[in-house]
């Protein structure tokens, strides 16, 4: 016996080994140091004894039982290497490659060949012949040399298999594959998307969704689990074939949204070749969605990032040094009224970036005139959104909640581990609900599909707030404009929540545009309040917190309080010691294209369409270069969340690191530091720093404690902050004149695959095709009847606006109404829109 | 009950259904309605009596008369001259092959003489759809006295019976009741009945379930006792119809009778049965690929241990039986293990249901003792081999067993003996080979089943039985080597030895009891390239013997390549240069002009 019952005592390889009870042998033999080569074992996913590389032999028992899926038991005597089990092995591998294109790993002139990559084609290349993706990087490579097989006995019969390069991001080329299925386990055991499946049997089998659909069709997240866990060249990435083998690695933080993946950045001399989700426990537990596993590469990567300072004129564009530009800017903003500045920053940007520019424009400009264009992307129901995160919970309380209630939340592409988690916690048993006008990938798994009539959101919420109030039982409240199951399903919904042991709300971006927005996350305020649920409100921003706290809005001062408290503003005034009259005027992002003309407009991570046309002079400083040519602004080239040390806040309020991994391409610098520059130019005091860290102790030191820079707090910050953004009721939505008909409802979502102000679908090839542009969803009926066809140039039109869209149409739409994404500068104001709608005449 | 002076049973087995056994019963009928006999004579409708080949058929009862291949027309005759007048019609008995005196009674036939019947015991006479007739030859009364029994005596006394399973490993069925039985469950425990038989030609299973469901039944319920289960599924085929519908009623009646369902006749017992249909693959007849199929799952298997008796249908403790298997339980708990086990040999108890097909006169169902020979089986029972043909061989234990040669004819027919000359059990297929037929051939075609059904998880089974189908396909056309004779012995043995499950583990076993025994056959195709008994057409040379031609010309039109040539009244020739060996000609000519050599 094991000296606890909980462990066994085994002889593995005539060593006495005490080992956990429960294990499989192969997890004995490695958690010992013995080697058992496999394949289809995965340490994540459950044991499937397919390839038969693990055999051992095992006394007492028949055979050759897999190491991988037998467990240990009391005294096994195992045998991990006997000639016997080798002598197997090496033959099931040449089975295994006797329909592989493994040439090269049993060619004579192996390592000549990886030597001096000499080829036999008569080409003036050095290529050597390699015929893998995945050369270097195979599970497959590394059991043939262990087992030093340097010839296939049987004869070699390829499959032939078309290449399968239709969806986006990552290639399938079958003829690599060995079918040990682990891409199909891993996206559903752990992705839960059952996406794949082995079609057909025997020697056709092959890996793919059933009944032959695309992946895209089949609901394919392109989260990149399958890929990830493929131990040979079957699934490779677009992005990253024929990159090799990565020379080093760096953890951080993705900075595509508010979730706040940890990741592993894949490097090569000092290019990011790829992005893998980094074990993390208490975040996305091993898991990314599509925007960090296969859109990061390509952002950073691309021709368009910015190398060098640029001065644009009247179309001519002029290469700057630093000195030069630095020099040019402190001119022109040593000369900039207070009053005639103004900054906006993306919350893209880390906490002390943000708090660098918010001091910028307070310190050195002595301007209250710092805002975002988050702003106009959350509209005047932006504090009301904030507010939620008073009783927000952290992600990892999914997994304890009973009943999960999800309100305008899609988890398909983007925030799909969250979809993840939602699974796992249907797996569990927990019940999940979800309101949403529209086909999202939720609606599918949910329970209960809550789908109120388009604009009737608030409605919905009021009625199911009424029904969980305590005395209120009657629960007759009828939800008004809703049809009569609905009623019925919103009474199951609301008894559910009631009686729910550990409730909880997620809040996602569906409803943001809304006219109703405030009512809506008023509510759901309330309605948490009612049954006593956690709530966790998923922000597209990576930082959009962090921008709060640092105090970029001109309503807010850092720390989150109210720049209206005279306190606070005292305080600030005197550690900074700067003369400031007010540090809230009135002025903010929307004053840019109505109010005074400003002198200078400095944007940081921002990109407005004609933004150089807003002020006499602008500072433009990001990653990109500008859209359309500019007439007259400083260009400066920033670092991306890959190239610069700091530190983001996450929708949990968590402090997260992100690390430099490469330099910055070319002369790009971090956002704080070229703000630093330009004030130390113009003779400024504070802005002495030379590392990000300098500024977090700052920040930590007279704002608030963000923990230690090189080892952020664990748990996440409490979210409470007294300033409020006030964002004014935005126009009605428009009306249209269209004789008897009864107008189309709109509803125009805003584009949350951005990054520092650009859509991932202009530097990410694969981002176009799950990210549509300017296609509007309609439903089938209503096409037919406007005679409108898929593809199709359509008008939508109302007495505001006339847009020219590509029609799409949609099973699931709701009838009457259409639904498109556009990025956040071309909003058309609070949905829905009355429109009319009618195929583009030729 | 009524009784009657004569009973005419009906067969309505599948076979004997589908020879128009219906329409022979509403015949009976409608004479006997016509004689006025239908107060002394009954007509009932039966599952399959095993003897097929010669169905439709009609037994008489209480005397036993056989009557076969009955048509229509034959009734009213039958009818007048036996039931009005007592005379038995000799011409519509059965006379064995090649003798002209028939046999009137049923058991006088060798085909029935020397079986034992336990699992089949009621076939032939009851109403399958009649649960009263089950009951009245003492069905249920197992069930009862279980009922009464400690789940401990029940396990004790199916393991004294050593009875084994039937559905292919032969494992001893009280030893994994009781292991179902200790095994650990935190919701419950499961039985199950594997009633997917997917061996082509095999139906034994189907036969019993359609002679006499409730004998599945009331296994199911008392294994289910004995182990603590409250659910049970019924696992069968789609390809069933008959056999489903005739479990659907007994199920229905059982119910009806308080025999499933809660308080089984008052003990405090619960249980019922669900039936499960099942895909049609031959793999999910294995036990774990079966579980994950009840489960919903794809029917693919996985490895053991964990075995299902802890770790089966929804991750709780099942026991798996095959149809055949829980047939037996009632009688040996009605009975005792004494009676059974004396029945059999050492090691291998009670009885086996074999069906026999092939090279073979009286092809069928039989049930016989273990112990017994093949040499019995093939020529006392089943006839010996038609035309006057030599037996060459007999293939056991279904696609996936071996092949047995003459020289072996005594052996005896228990686990132990098969497994030793290379086969096995398996679920009871035998297929009786003759001299014309290739052993090469013969595993190609055996082999090409099992890798046609081969689930691809594992790679040994997935590429190793593709790569062994290539070799035995090159052997077979004349262009093996010595060499791949070698590997493909050395496959068989990779095969057998490292596949995850019963399929491939035992897909080989053709390929290497042919090795084993006609290893001749092997070497003259490759190193003669000669195939002894002419089936591997690639390897013959087609020649026209010029005695025989009749120059009726019909080989000339028919060759597809224009080989042949000759003229009216001119004996035909074969051009060598253009045959490319297709066997048209052998085929088409009426003459036996056309030879191999
Ligand atoms: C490929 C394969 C097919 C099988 N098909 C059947 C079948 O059709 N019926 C059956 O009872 N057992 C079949 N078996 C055997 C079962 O796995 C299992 O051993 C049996 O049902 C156990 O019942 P028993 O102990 O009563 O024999 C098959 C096994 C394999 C490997
Ligand atoms: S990318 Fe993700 S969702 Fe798509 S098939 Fe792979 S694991 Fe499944
Ligand atoms: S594609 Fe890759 S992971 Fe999937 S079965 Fe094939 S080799 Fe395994
Ligand atoms: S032995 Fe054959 S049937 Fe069994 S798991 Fe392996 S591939 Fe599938
Ligand atoms: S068919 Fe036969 S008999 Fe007729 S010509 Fe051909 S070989 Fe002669
Ligand atoms: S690693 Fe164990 S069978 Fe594949
Ligand atoms: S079906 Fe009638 S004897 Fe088999």
């Amino acid at each position: 016996m094991g000296k606890t019952s909980k462990t066994v005592q085994i002889n593995m390889d005539n060593q006495r080994l005490e080992v956990h009870r429960g294990l499989t042998i192969l997890q004995a033999a490695e958690s010992n140091g013995i080697y058992i080569p496999t394949l289809c074992a995965h340490q994540d996913l459950s044991p499937f004894g397919g390839c038969r590389m693990c055999i051992v032999e095992v006394e007492g028992m028949r055979g050759f039982p897999t190491a991988c899926t037998t467990p240990v038991e009391e005294g096994m005597v195992i045998r991990t290497k006997t000639s016997q089990v080798q002598a197997e092995r090496k033959e099931i591998l040449q089975l295994i490659l006797s329909e592989h294109t493994s040439s090269c790993l049993v060619c004579d002139e192996k390592v000549e060949c990886k030597e001096f990559m000499g080829t036999i084609r008569k080409a003036g290349v050095t290529t050597g012949c390699r015929y893998c993706p995945n050369d270097d990087q195979c599970e497959l490579q590394d059991v043939v040399d262990y087992l030093e097989l340097d010839e296939i006995g049987y004869p070699v019969y390829y499959r032939g298999l078309r290449v399968e390069k239709e969806d986006p991001f990552y290639d399938r080329d079958y003829n690599l594959c060995i079918l040990c299925g682990r891409c199909i386990r891993v996206c559903q055991e752990v992705r839960a998307a059952n996406t794949l499946a082995f079609k057909q049997r025997g020697r056709f089998t092959v890996i793919g969704p059933a009944f032959d659909r695309t992946h895209m069709e089949a609901g394919c997240e392109f989260c990149g689990a399958c890929v990830s866990v493929c131990p040979t060249g079957a699934l490779s990435e677009k992005a990253r074939k024929w990159e090799g083998k990565p020379d080093r690695e760096q953890i951080t933080t993705c900075a595509l949204c508010g979730v706040g993946c940890q990741m592993r950045l894949l490097i090569k001399g000092e290019k990011i070749i790829g992005s893998l989700p980094a074990q993390d426990p208490v975040v996305n537990s091993g898991q990314l969605c599509v925007k960090g596993r296969f859109c990061v590469t390509e952002l950073v990567n691309h021709h368009r990032r910015l190398r060098k300072p640029q001065r644009h004129q009247n179309g001519t564009e002029v290469e700057l040094s630093w000195n030069e530009a630095i020099e040019a800017a402190a001119a022109e903003l040593s000369v900039c009224a207070p009053k005639q500045f103004g900054m906006l920053i993306s919350p893209n940007c880390s906490n002390e970036d943000l708090y660098i520019a918010q001091k910028f424009a307070r310190v050195a400009m002595g301007s209250p005139n710092i805002d975002s264009s988050t702003r106009t992307f959350y509209g005047h129901g932006f504090s009301a959104y904030l507010d939620l995160f008073r009783q927000s919970a952290p992600l990892a309380d999914l997994e304890k909640s009973s009943d999960i209630l999800c309100v305008g939340l899609d988890a398909r592409f983007g925030r799909s581990v969250v979809g993840v988690a939602l699974r796992k916690a249907m797996k569990r048993g927990a019940r999940i609900v979800t309101i949403n006008p529209r086909p999202h990938n939720l609606a599918l798994m949910a329970d209960i599909w809550l789908k109120p009539i388009l604009g009737a959101e608030a409605g919905l919420l009021r009625s199911l707030v009424k029904m969980t109030e305590r005395k209120n039982s009657t629960s007759r409240t009828r939800a008004k404009g809703q049809g009569r199951g609905l009623t019925q399903d919103l009474l199951t919904v609301a008894e559910m929540l009631k009686n729910a042991h550990s409730p909880a709300i997620l809040v996602g971006s569906e409803f943001l545009q809304h006219d109703k927005s405030w009512q809506i996350f008023e509510l759901v305020g309330r309605l948490a309040q009612n049954v006593g649920a956690r709530i966790l409100p998923l922000p597209a921003q990576n930082n959009l917190l962090g921008s709060i706290l640092m105090g970029t809005y001109p309503e807010i001062l850092p720390g989150g309080f109210s720049s209206a408290d005279e306190k606070k503003a005292r305080q600030f005034k005197k550690s900074w010691s700067v003369n400031l009259a007010q540090f809230s005027t009135g002025w903010n992002a929307s004053a840019l294209s109505t109010g005074p003309r400003l002198k200078v407009l400095y944007l940081i991570g921002e990109n407005l369409p004609g933004f150089d046309q807003l002020a006499d002079f602008t500072i433009y400083q990001n990653i990109y270069s500008p859209d359309s040519p500019t007439v007259d602004a400083l260009v400066l080239p920033s670092a991306a969340f890959t190239e610069a040390d700091g530190t983001f806040i996450n929708g949990e309020g968590r402090i997260q690191r992100v690390r430099k991994a490469v330099n910055p391409p070319g002369d790009a610098l971090p956002d704080w530091e070229i703000l630093c520059r330009i004030a130390r130019k113009m003779g400024k005091k504070g802005f002495d720093f030379s590392s990000a860290g300098q500024i977090h102790r700052e920040i930590s030191r007279s704002v608030m404690n963000l923990g230690r820079f090189h080892r952020p707090k664990r748990k996440p910050v409490p979210l409470t902050w007294q300033g409020r953004v006030n964002v004014s009721r935005p126009k009605p939505s428009g009306k249209v004149k269209d004789g008897k008909q009864i107008p189309f409802l709109l509803h125009a979502s805003s584009a949350e695959h951005v990054y520092r102000g650009f859509l991932l679908t202009a530097f990410v090839e694969g981002a176009r095709q799950i990210f549509p542009q300017d296609m509007v969803d309609i439903n089938p009926k209503d096409a037919q009847k406007k005679g409108i066809s898929q593809g199709d140039a359509v008008v939508v039109s109302c007495e505001r606006f006339q847009e020219t869209w590509t029609a799409n149409i949609v099973d699931e739409q709701p009838p009457r109404t259409l639904h498109v994404t556009l990025h956040q500068s071309a909003s058309l104001g609070a949905n829905p829109h009355r429109v009319k709608v009618k195929k583009k005449d030729v | 009950m009524k009784t009657y002076r004569s009973y005419c049973m009906v067969c309505a087995g599948t076979a004997c259904v589908s020879n128009r056994s219906f329409h022979i019963k509403e015949a009976l009928e409608r004479e006997i309605e016509k004689q006025g006999l239908q107060d002394e004579i009954a007509v009932v409708t039966t599952g399959c009596n095993g003897f097929c080949a010669v169905g439709p058929l009609v037994v008489v009862h209480p005397e036993g008369i056989f009557y076969q291949q009955l048509r229509e027309e034959d009734i009213p005759y039958v009818v007048e001259e036996h039931f009005l007048k007592g005379r038995p019609v000799k011409r519509l008995m059965y006379s064995p092959p090649g003798e002209q005196t028939p046999i009137p009674k049923m058991n006088d036939i060798g085909f029935f003489k020397q079986q034992r019947l336990i699992a089949l015991r009621n076939r032939g006479l009851i109403d399958p759809e009649r649960i009263d007739e089950y009951i009245a030859r003492d069905g249920y009364f197992g069930l009862a006295k279980a009922l009464k029994m400690k789940p401990r005596e029940i396990i004790q006394e199916i393991k004294d019976s050593g009875l084994r399973g039937r559905g292919g490993a032969g494992f001893l069925t009280g030893l994994k009741w009781e292991l179902t039985r200790k095994a650990k469950s935190n919701g419950g425990k499961f039985v199950l009945c594997n009633a997917d038989e997917g061996d082509p030609g095999a139906f034994m299973d189907r036969s019993i379930v359609e002679a006499d469901p409730h004998s599945v039944i009331e296994g199911l319920i008392i294994g289910a006792y004995a182990i603590g289960a409250n659910q049970g599924y019924i696992y069968i085929r789609n390809e069933y119809p008959l056999a489903l519908k005739r479990l659907i009623i007994a199920l229905e009646q059982a119910r009806n009778y308080g025999l499933l369902g809660k308080d089984i006749l008052g003990s405090g017992f619960d249980f019922d049965i669900k039936i499960v249909r099942g895909a049609g693959a031959f793999v999910c007849g294995e036990e774990t690929a079966l579980m994950a199929s009840v489960e919903g799952r794809l029917g693919e298997p996985r490895p053991r241990p964990p075995f299902p008796t802890e770790h089966g249908i929804w991750s709780k403790p099942t026991n798996n039986n095959n149809v055949e298997t829980w047939a037996n339980v009632p009688s040996i708990i009605r009975r005792g293990a004494q009676w059974y086990s004396q029945i059999g040999t050492e090691t291998s108890k009670g009885t086996k249901v074999f069906s026999l097909v092939g090279k073979i006169n009286n092809t069928g169902l039989v049930e016989v003792p273990m112990g017994i020979t093949l040499r019995e089986i093939i020529y006392d029972i089943g006839g010996g081999i038609p035309h006057e043909k030599a037996f060459k061989a007999v293939q056991t234990g279904g696609p996936s067993g071996g092949c047995i040669p003459a020289e072996l004819l005594d052996l005896p027919v228990d686990y132990e003996s098969l497994s030793e000359a290379g086969s096995m059990m398996g679920s009871g297929g035998m297929v009786v080979l003759d001299e014309d037929t290739c052993m090469v051939d013969i595993a190609r075609y055996f082999l090409s089943f099992t890798q046609d059904e081969s689930c691809g998880k594992c790679t040994p089974c997935r590429e190793g039985t593709k790569m062994m189908l290539h070799l035995l396909k090159k052997i077979t056309e004349g262009k093996g080597t010595e060499e791949d004779l070698e590997t493909l012995e050395q496959l068989a043995h990779e095969v057998k030895e490292t596949s995850l499950c019963g399929l491939g583990k035992t897909a080989p076993n053709p390929v290497l009891t042919t090795l084993r025994y006609f290893r001749d056959e092997y070497e003259a195709h490759i190193k003669e390239k000669r195939c002894p008994a002419h089936v591997c057409r690639q390897l013959n040379t087609y020649r026209i013997d010029p005695d025989a031609c009749t120059a009726c010309g019909l080989c000339r039109k028919e060759c597809p390549e224009d080989a042949i040539s000759g003229g009216k009244k001119q004996p035909h020739l074969i051009d060598q240069q253009k045959c490319v060996k297709c066997g048209i000609c052998f085929d088409v000519c009426k003459f036996e002009a056309v030879c191999i050599d």
